[in-house]
């Protein structure tokens, strides 16, 4: 730990710190433009200029490119060092141009406090400044050039640390420019963290653009809802309405970036379609009203029909405190039928996940440290895409990855890929526990040798699986695996991708053995005939819809709290508007168990622009504010069990009853977040259905997640519509051929279900005889859910006449 | 001209870049061919250069756009570079650009009217012995003086009517 | 003129380049035979204590660059001929290669055995079409006789030669943006350390030489160390150097000169007094990126350290003259769009300080310069000067800093006159 003295103030630092940083620990900022703690330094800005007085490197030096040593004593103030700086901000400025009073980087341009900063304030120059053709980008990032001060970190964030392929650097000398070979959208699912990535408005955010001035929104420390991952985030938000979300930084999870689902799948919030009004047998009610009958109606079920007819289902999006007062409500009714998860088999793969990961939770901070990473079964920017990144920060570093999915995956860096069936991972796994190779055919066996010997090697291995592909049963093997491949010197950590962002912490809250599969049979039965539900939607999100809707008809009463305009909201008798992340505060536990608190960001509300068609002040008046009746789901719990409505006392009352969530009582939402391992209730052994597909005579079909609008929330968000595209399905190219179909055709899809018209990608990187296909929202086969039961299917070419 | 390379060469550049390590370090070499053979290198050269080595688009256009000597714009069939240097500048480079720019009535950056030069500054040609000099295509011409100026253009119009016939 | 031993451009003759042939005749390829009798590291050593210092402007001593090479670690290491000749006033390496090309063969040769770096890049600048004809033949030719390819000389090593022709920019003349623009890549330069030695072209050790350094290697191997340290006066410059003179030189050729030739002696003998019987004003010694010389310096000896003492450098030794009639801030105008047309892009100082610098000259030039502006000049070059990133924006500043060190007044009289004094 090098100790050094810096403007007469000692400071010690751990090995490899920078200068730059070292000052910055001490609370000295100097200015800079090309160091990012994420993207390294590489010297190309010289603005962080400081004196070397004494020690191994004397002289003006940039601070950021120098290791920190004993004995080095350096000054940030002194003169030559000011002088430099003064004139790197007044070189920087001179292309730029004073579009300040309309550039919607104003209030956030880094630039502008750089130049404060620097000390330059007054132009110089006068000659000539370059000027550039902007590109059109596409949905998500709107271009303007002439304002760059090449500093680099775009390139750097989307192509070095994001992994993008489709952004350079062109010109030289001062005529560079930064972006695409041609117009057209970034392709990178990483894109919008080129707007936090660039000191000034050259990148901005179109969808936000003009919405509002930055330091009118409202903004506050949230998490994001959209994966299993928890990455911090900050939306903004401004006349009732999410305008942005921008990534929060925890090192630990996200560290300084976020994914384009997370960054523009906000717009649920908006939705015109959402859910504002209680509602009590069909009719309007206020939600006092409805909770008052929502409570009595399920005590008047138990006192007819015992505790056993009612059930309550949470989602991966309940807040745990919300999920702890359901709960709550279902011990106090005596109820044991109490899930968080209506898909079986994310259910039961979550239970098992966070009875049995203990020690082997892994950040995606440690996941970035990892040697050796196998992917099996998950697709990472579907499913957690901020792991991608991580994955490849490790490969940046020099790890080694191996896939073995059916997918196409694109990872965002170079990894071996075994695109084999769904029906063979089983037997990877299998493989991996026992090590016995006689269950793989010959061309696997070399390959799964060599990972063997690769993953005995490795010094911090990690395996990384996804709830949807592996099931329970494949998690439950994941992690047989790593026990399996610890050794004395290091253990293995285990990744899984779950369902949504709570549905760690959803798990442990479960006190049934129970899944949803088995209460369908009750429902079906009558048995069960009340059904609660907190932002839960089994119609549609269940492991078999077809067989859940016709069962759900049956029930006598439903209830359901909800925030989007989902068919359980829908269908409810008793409806109770709830409000989502961002206007309220709660808290989530991430994939690895890591508790995160959010707040409130905006209140909720009709926002201005809907009410008065964008004009401000609204020409409709009103006591009340139009929409705002939604609250947080825990607020209306408590109401229900009789408890106190604000969140410490909520938070309190959890704690206390349940000592597994004491940290729930001092948490803020500015923390990287504590971690909570425990057993937990397992889930009875189900049939087993995996394999999910079999290989045959018939033409398998696999639901799988796609990167935009396979979760709910990022459906409903208008921003990623381009993203979400027409139904498209996947096939490997030698089965295209062999149906007589090629890329780009047109199909119709028949299933079961029903059908669907699609549009036929081709791939040669994914496993043959085998249809993958992301979830179809709104069309006939939207019930196929990723992760769900297996269907067989056929695909006939569509002819244009 | 219209083609950017004939296949052949497409196919002996495709199966060299298959054979070695760093694809990559082609890209120069394969946009210098399709130039030369072209005349320039449109957007579609980028691309193929791209194609023929492995790589992005973008990867051939961060190199393209760098250079100084590979047209990413049209030009005419001959490029005259006139030199800016000092070397030259100190020997009456100056004029000799001025002739130029009269001679063939074009500015910097133009090509005239028949498409057969395009005119354009260049730093030092290496020629600073033979100053005033330029460099036509790949030929250097110096010392210059106005009369062996339009001896050299004159030399050149004839070299491009004898292939432009020819081929005819 | 004194009749020097011609030792780079024995065999030039008028319009000829030499043949395999006339370069064997010639003693050509024995130092090779030599070399290959002796271990890498004798020949390491040889070149070491020769003294023979880099050709290409920096003066590095060759053989202690090679000492830094891990000749002895496993796997591909790679050897850079340098031929990016692109500084204003340099053509010695044309010179020499359209002379004698065999002579840049047989060093590498010799090089890349003495580095145990068996794969070799000749990086020729896009001007410079007939040199590259002109090598493209000499490779040929040493292949077929035997010094290039498999098992050279019987011997057991094996080297092969490949020229890579680029597109113009003179920040490739920077080692390690060479080896970016060899790649494929952007041709920035690199950060260092890590320097090539250690992790140069793909990754792996590179060492990068000029062509001139290089050529001079065979001779030392045939001749030997005191042979070639005798070659001229100054201890710390053995060995001849190539003079490449222009501007307002009556005679505006190459020279092959010994190190420590005094200016006085280029001007006049070899550059034969200045045009029009003018008289000389001053002289860039070594490239656009070497600070002036004036008449005051006549008498310097023209080698490296001397140069040094007096401010300048002896750069790649192109000598370019300016006579009486000549505005210094015209001169400095000229070289200095040069330099901001050349950066690479990469720094902030460069990119845009040299623009800066460019539009302030204009300014005086044109007679709207002002005191304020002359200030400026001076806070550009101190904040330039050794800040930037790489060596192209410090050369940049030699001429500037040149002009306001030796030629304020001139500046000042553009100023109070309100436009140039020489018209």
């Amino acid at each position: 730990m090098p100790k050094l003295i810096i403007d007469n103030r000692e400071v010690t630092v751990p090995e490899g710190t920078n200068v730059l940083e070292a000052a910055q620990a001490l609370d000295i900022v100097i200015p800079h433009f090309c160091y990012h703690e994420a993207l390294g330094a590489v010297g190309s800005c010289r603005l962080c200029a400081m004196n070397f007085l004494e020690g191994p490197v004397e002289g003006l030096q940039m601070a950021c490119m120098i290791k920190a040593e004993d004995g080095m004593v350096v000054s940030t103030v002194d003169e030559e060092a000011v002088e430099l700086r003064s004139h790197v901000i007044e070189w920087a400025m001179t292309n730029h141009p004073h579009d300040c009073p309309v550039c919607d980087e104003g209030g956030e341009c880094q630039l502008q406090d750089m130049t404060v900063a620097g000390g330059h304030s007054r132009r110089r120059f006068h000659g000539p400044k370059q000027t550039y053709i902007n590109q059109e980008l596409g949905p998500f990032i709107q271009q303007e050039k002439n304002r760059c001060i090449t500093c680099y970190r775009c390139i750097r964030t989307y192509r070095d640390y994001c992994g993008g392929t489709d952004f350079g650097t062109f010109g030289s000398r001062n005529r560079i420019c930064f972006g695409r070979f041609q117009d057209g959208r970034l392709e990178s699912p990483f894109s919008g963290n080129l707007v936090d990535a660039c000191p000034t408005g050259v990148f901005t955010n179109k969808v936000f653009r003009f919405k509002s001035r930055v330091w009118d929104l409202q903004e506050a420390p949230s998490i994001c809802p959209h994966c299993s991952l928890g990455c911090s985030t900050i939306p903004g938000g401004r006349y009732r309405e999410l305008q942005r979300v921008k990534p929060g930084i925890n090192r630990e999870t996200n560290g300084f970036f976020i994914c384009d689902r997370g960054r523009f799948g906000y717009d649920h919030v908006n939705h015109p379609e959402r859910p504002r009004q209680a509602r009590l047998d069909g009719q309007q009610a206020t939600v006092d009203a409805a909770l008052t009958a929502a409570a009595q109606r399920v005590r008047q079920m138990v006192e007819q029909h015992g505790p056993d007819s009612v059930a309550f289902v949470g989602s991966a999006r309940t807040s745990l405190e919300a999920g702890a007062l359901l709960a709550e409500w279902a011990k106090r009714t005596g109820s044991p039928h109490l899930l968080f998860e209506t898909h079986r088999e994310r259910d039961r793969a979550a239970r098992i996940l966070v009875d049995r990961l203990g020690d082997r939770a892994c950040s995606l901070a440690e996941l970035q440290q990892s040697d050796l990473l196998l992917l099996i079964g998950t697709d990472l920017i579907a499913e957690g895409p901020m792991a991608a990144l991580a994955v490849r920060q490790a490969v940046r570093a020099g790890a080694q990855v191996v896939v073995i999915d059916p997918r196409p995956i694109d990872l965002p860096c170079s990894c071996t890929h075994l695109p084999v069936g769904p029906e063979r991972l089983p037997v990877f796994l299998d493989t991996l526990v026992t090590r016995k190779t006689e269950a793989l055919t010959d061309a696997e066996r070399n390959p799964l040798q060599a990972l063997l010997e690769q993953l005995d090697a490795a010094k911090t291995p990690a395996l990384l699986g996804g709830a949807d592909l592996l099931g329970s049963r494949g998690i439950s093997r994941l992690l047989d695996a790593a026990v399996a491949l610890d050794n004395n010197e290091r253990p293995v950590r285990v990744v899984g991708l779950l369902g949504g962002a709570n549905s760690y912490g959803g798990a442990l809250l479960t006190r049934s053995p129970r899944d949803f599969d088995t209460l369908v049979d009750d429902i079906q039965e009558g048995a069960i005939k009340a059904l609660v539900c907190l932002e839960s939607d089994p119609y549609r999100e269940c492991f078999d819809p077809a067989r859940a809707q016709a069962a759900l008809g049956r029930l006598e009463l439903l209830v359901s709290f909800d925030c989007t305009p989902n068919l359980a909201a829908q269908r409810a008798d008793i409806f109770l508007p709830s409000r989502p992340v961002a206007e309220m505060a709660g808290s989530f536990i991430n994939n690895e168990g890591r508790l995160q608190a959010f707040e409130q960001v905006i209140e909720p509300g009709i926002s201005i622009r809907e009410t008065s068609s964008g004009d401000h002040p609204p020409r409709e008046f009103s006591l009340e504010t139009p929409g705002a009746l939604p609250r947080p789901a825990w607020q209306m719990l408590a109401q229900v069990l009789d408890l106190p409505g604000d969140l410490p006392a909520i938070r309190q009352q959890i704690a206390t009853a349940d000592e597994r969530f004491d940290a729930l009582t001092s948490l803020t939402a500015d923390e990287t977040g504590p971690r909570i391992t425990d057993p937990v209730v397992l889930p009875d052994t189900a049939p087993d259905e995996l394999p999910q597909c079999v290989p045959g005579e018939t033409l398998p079909l696999l639901p799988v997640q796609g990167f935009a609008g396979s979760d709910w929330l990022a459906h409903l968000s208008a921003p990623l519509q381009p993203l979400e595209g027409e139904p498209t399905i996947w096939l490997h190219c030698d089965l295209a051929v062999r149906l007589g179909l090629a890329e780009q055709d047109q199909a119709r899809l028949t299933t079961p279900l029903g059908h669907c018209h699609v549009t036929v990608r081709t791939s040669a990187r994914m496993a043959d005889n085998l249809v993958l296909v992301p979830h179809l929202w709104g069309t006939a086969l939207e019930g196929l859910v990723p992760g769900g039961r297996h269907i067989d299917c056929r695909l006939e070419k569509e002819v244009n006449l | 001209m219209s083609e950017l390379l004939p296949q052949q060469q497409i196919d002996k550049l495709k199966a060299h870049a298959a054979e070695i390590e760093h694809p990559h370090e082609m890209i120069v070499d394969v946009l210098r061919e399709i130039q030369a053979h072209h005349g320039w290198v449109p957007d579609a050269g980028v691309v193929l250069t791209a194609e023929i080595l492995g790589i992005t688009p973008v990867e051939v256009e961060e190199i393209a756009t760098f250079y100084d000597k590979i047209f990413r714009q049209p030009v005419g069939k001959r490029v005259v570079h006139i030199c800016d240097s000092i070397c030259c500048w100190s020997t009456g480079g100056e004029e000799i650009a001025d002739h130029l720019q009269q001679t063939l009535g074009i500015g910097f950056g133009e090509t005239t009217a028949d498409g057969l030069f395009t005119l354009l500054p260049t730093c030092c040609l290496g020629a600073c012995g033979d100053a005033p000099a330029m460099m036509i295509g790949l030929t250097t011409y110096g010392p210059l003086t106005a009369t062996k100026v339009d001896e050299i253009l004159a030399k050149e119009r004839a070299e491009l009517a004898k292939t432009t016939s020819g081929k005819d | 003129m004194t009749d020097y031993t011609q030792v780079l451009f024995k065999n030039r003759r008028p319009g000829e380049t030499a043949s395999l042939e006339t370069y064997e005749k010639t003693g050509g390829y024995e130092g090779l035979r030599i070399a290959l009798q002796k271990t890498p590291g004798e020949i390491c050593a040889q070149v070491k204590y020769s003294g023979l210092r880099g050709r290409g402007g920096a003066g590095f001593p060759t053989g202690v660059k090679w000492s830094f090479f891990p000749a002895d670690q496993p796997g591909e290491k790679y050897l850079v001929c340098n031929g990016d000749e692109m500084e204003p006033g340099t053509y010695k390496d044309r010179q020499l290669l359209l002379a004698d090309p065999h002579q840049l063969i047989e060093g590498m040769v010799i090089a890349a055995y003495a580095l145990q770096a068996p794969v070799g890049y000749i990086f020729l600048r896009y001007a410079y079409e007939d040199c590259s004809q002109v090598i493209e033949r000499a490779i040929a030719e040493a292949e077929a006789a035997g010094y290039l390819g498999k098992d050279i000389l019987g011997s057991g090593f094996s080297c092969e030669l490949h020229l890579h022709r680029s597109a113009g920019r003179y920040i490739l003349g920077e080692e390690t943006a060479l080896i970016n623009g060899l790649e494929g890549r952007r041709p920035n330069p690199r950060s260092k350390p890590p320097f090539p030695a250690q992790r140069g072209l793909f990754g792996r050790p590179t060492n990068v030489n000029n062509i001139e350094t290089l050529a001079n290697v065979p001779h030392i191997m045939r001749n030997g160390n005191a042979w070639y340290q005798q070659l001229s006066a100054p201890e710390s410059s053995p060995g001849t150097k190539l003079f490449g003179l222009s501007g307002h030189f009556n005679r505006t050729e190459c020279f092959e000169l010994p190190l420590g030739v005094t200016l006085r002696e280029v001007v006049q003998e070899y550059g034969g007094g200045l045009r029009n019987g003018k008289r000389f004003k001053a002289c860039l010694p070594g490239g656009a990126s070497s600070p002036y010389m004036t008449a005051e310096h006549l008498d310097v000896a023209m080698d490296f350290n001397a140069l040094e003492e007096i401010g300048s450098r002896l750069g790649t030794a192109g000598v370019t003259a300016f006579d009486e009639d000549t505005c210094m801030v015209a001169v400095t105008r000229n070289i200095n769009r040069f330099f901001a047309r050349e950066s690479c892009g990469w720094c902030t100082p460069c990119r845009d300080g040299l623009q800066t610098i460019s539009w302030l000259l204009d300014k005086i030039e044109n007679g709207q310069g002002t005191e304020d502006d002359l200030t400026m000049l001076h806070d550009q070059v101190r904040n330039i000067n050794g800040r930037s990133f790489c060596a192209l924006a410090e050369g940049a500043m030699g001429p500037v800093e040149a002009l306001l060190r030796l030629f304020e007044d001139e500046i000042k009289e553009h100023i109070r006159k309100g436009k140039c004094p020489f018209g």
